[in-house]
């Protein structure tokens, strides 16, 4: 077990005050880093997979848990089951591409099998070497503590202490409800990803979601290579991509959802440019009006604590986080859309998602250089304290819903009154602050 | 037999790409690319392959027409993004240029390319690829219809933009 170390001096917490601020040194510490693996990543609720990654029997997805490789295998009956992907006898690792489908689970190494429930079903020769009452049920595979899975996203925990998935999501529920509850059909993962790898510490990356109050500023020659393309007459419609929200001053809020998670939405500008925007008619048959401001009206984000980000703005992605050290960090991205969307908003979709997001697009190249310019920055110890105090004069904050989620009727811990103030995030440190001052995990927070 | 004034003429159009976009001469670069010419950068597929249908999977980059990589210029120049300010300097290079097919249509090329890209902060990174051209002939010479290139690396460090591979 870890030691009982705290690190509560790490976060300067005075709301009465309306200060919060976070030392730098939660980005550079190896200590905290341990007790993230301990606490967080290694011993609570991630998420893993889309359940349309994985649809038919013996289909397999593999993923890290903080260090720890694992895999979901689909079985006979559809349900999911999860176990540490290394094998029972000497632990070479088993299933070592992202996805593919299995009858059973051969090791690599000395060809002990395994079926899709992780039992051990056959050991080479085994009628030599072995004592009498051998136990073939001793190299059965160490499953991962809990699965579960809500709105089709799989969470899965290595610590079988804690709380059910749908406590654990709580006021997130709603929201991930609304990502889901528009689309005619089920969401899908659109072909193909991108995982790729940045030189900062995971927390900056995960900040960097909630936090719009960057995005007019990194952002900005985005919105203007945008005002360019359509000075040139080119992109109409669906085709067109939203600036409104890079450039001018629209209705916001932002959520501290508890336990982590965050959530903001935006006024859209130019709704018609959002992909279902098409369908607002069939819609508007299976919503209140209250609900489709939210599905129509609003371009939507959020973060479920630690490793999902989730947000349909002018396109619509899922992303998920693990980290690799201190300070390098590795993103994995999909497009998610409806399944059996109209072609040309297939591909409206894709074309947004590809002009703002991924490694190579022409706006997440300038969110992972700032990450790795504050992260540069982090080790300067001489300047300690970074400041998340934005919105905490009463102000601007609710405790509790405000009249926006009330109309969707969920219940965020604090309302803030804008997308771009820091409340959300001072969410997210407070409970990663409950999490790493947990005693090695031995205890629920 | 190879026919060798076209492979002479190829390869002095695919080599010339590389040295502009070294040069970062970018109007010059721009003007070897037809107007409705497609610029492909495939995404990888979970199970280890390339997107093959730009109209239905992702892709890293998929501009269709000349306007799309006009605009990536566009934004290096306004000299505030990040990833691009200061632009890395690049060494392109290309090997292995073979013509593959000449008919009505055009012409079919094929090269090998790894660029050594460098900046302060993260020193000298390689990036490796293959360019699968489509080129067609104009009253201006051979120009790039299509330009495909897909990545070595399924994991990308760091990220890159359209002079970096």
């Amino acid at each position: 077990m870890a030691s009982a170390q705290s690190f509560a001096h790490y976060i300067d917490d005075r709301p009465g005050e309306g200060i919060f601020r976070v030392d730098r040194s939660v980005y550079t510490d190896p200590a905290v880093l341990e007790a993230e693996y301990a606490t967080i990543f290694e011993g609570n609720w991630l998420f893993l997979c889309h359940e349309t990654m994985i649809p038919n029997p013996g289909d397999y997805f593999t993923a890290y848990m903080g260090r720890q490789p694992v895999f979901v295998v689909r079985g006979e009956d559809g349900g999911i089951n999860g176990f540490i992907n290394a094998c029972g006898h000497r632990g070479a690792m088993l299933l070592t591409y992202r996805v593919g489908n299995v009858s059973t689970i051969d090791c690599p190494y000395h060809g002990f099998c395994f079926d899709r429930r992780g039992k051990c079903i056959s050991v080479r020769n085994q009628r030599t070497g072995w004592p009498d009452n051998f136990d073939i049920g001793t190299f059965d595979l160490a499953p991962i503590a809990r699965i579960d899975s809500y709105r089709g996203m799989i969470f899965g925990s290595l610590s079988q202490d804690v709380d059910e998935l749908s406590d654990y999501l709580g006021a997130a529920k709603a929201l991930l409800d609304i990502f889901v509850a528009p689309a005619p059909a089920p969401l899908e993962i659109v072909g193909g990803y991108c995982t790729y790898v940045s030189n900062c510490n995971w927390k900056v990356m995960h900040e960097n979601g909630p936090d719009a109050y960057h995005a007019p500023v990194v952002h900005r020659n985005f919105a203007d290579t945008i005002a360019y393309r359509e000075s040139r007459g080119t992109y109409e419609g669906v085709n067109k991509t939203e600036r409104g929200r890079l450039t001018a001053r629209i209705e916001s809020a932002s959520y501290d959802l508890g336990n982590g998670h965050t959530a903001f939405w935006n006024e859209r500008k130019t709704p018609e440019a959002y992909p279902i925007h098409a369908q607002r008619d069939e819609l508007a048959k299976r919503f209140t009006a209250g609900q489709l401001d939210w599905i129509l009206g609003r371009g939507r984000h959020m973060t479920i604590f630690p490793n999902l980000l989730l947000n349909d703005l002018a396109s619509s992605h899922l992303r998920t986080y693990r980290p690799l050290s201190v300070d390098r960090m590795e993103t994995t991205i999909w497009c998610i859309a409806p399944v059996g969307e109209p072609r040309e908003m297939r591909t409206a979709r894709l074309r947004k998602f590809e002009d703002f997001f991924l490694p190579s697009g022409m706006a997440t190249p300038d969110d992972i250089a700032i990450c790795e310019a504050a992260q540069r920055a982090a080790f300067a110890t001489g300047a300690r304290w970074t400041e998340m105090g934005r919105g905490s004069d009463p102000a601007f904050r609710v405790d509790g819903p405000d009249e926006a989620a009330k109309a969707l009727g969920f219940k965020p811990k604090v309302s803030s009154t804008s997308w771009d103030h820091e409340i959300a995030l001072q969410g997210v440190y407070r409970y990663w602050l409950s999490r790493v001052n947990h005693n090695g995990g031995a205890h629920r927070g | 037999m190879v026919d060798v004034t076209l492979q002479a003429e190829v390869s002095e159009l695919v080599f010339r790409e590389a040295r502009l976009l070294d040069a970062q001469r970018w109007n010059d670069w721009l003007e070897l690319y037809c107007e409705d010419a497609v610029f492909w950068v495939p995404a990888f597929t979970m199970a280890g392959g390339y997107t093959e249908r730009p109209d239905e999977e992702l892709n890293f980059i998929y501009m269709n027409g000349r306007n799309g990589l006009e605009e990536r210029v566009f934004r290096l120049n306004t000299g505030i993004s990040l990833s691009s300010t200061p632009l890395p300097r690049t060494r392109h290079m290309v090997g292995m240029v073979m013509v593959d097919r000449e008919d009505g249509d055009g012409i079919e090329a094929f090269a090998n390319c790894q660029v050594a890209v460098f900046t302060e902060i993260r020193g000298q990174q390689l990036r490796t690829s293959s360019y699968e051209y489509r080129l067609r002939r104009t009253s201006a010479g051979l120009r790039i219809a299509q330009k495909k290139v897909p990545l070595l690396e399924a994991v990308i460090d760091g990220y890159f933009d359209f002079y970096a591979i």
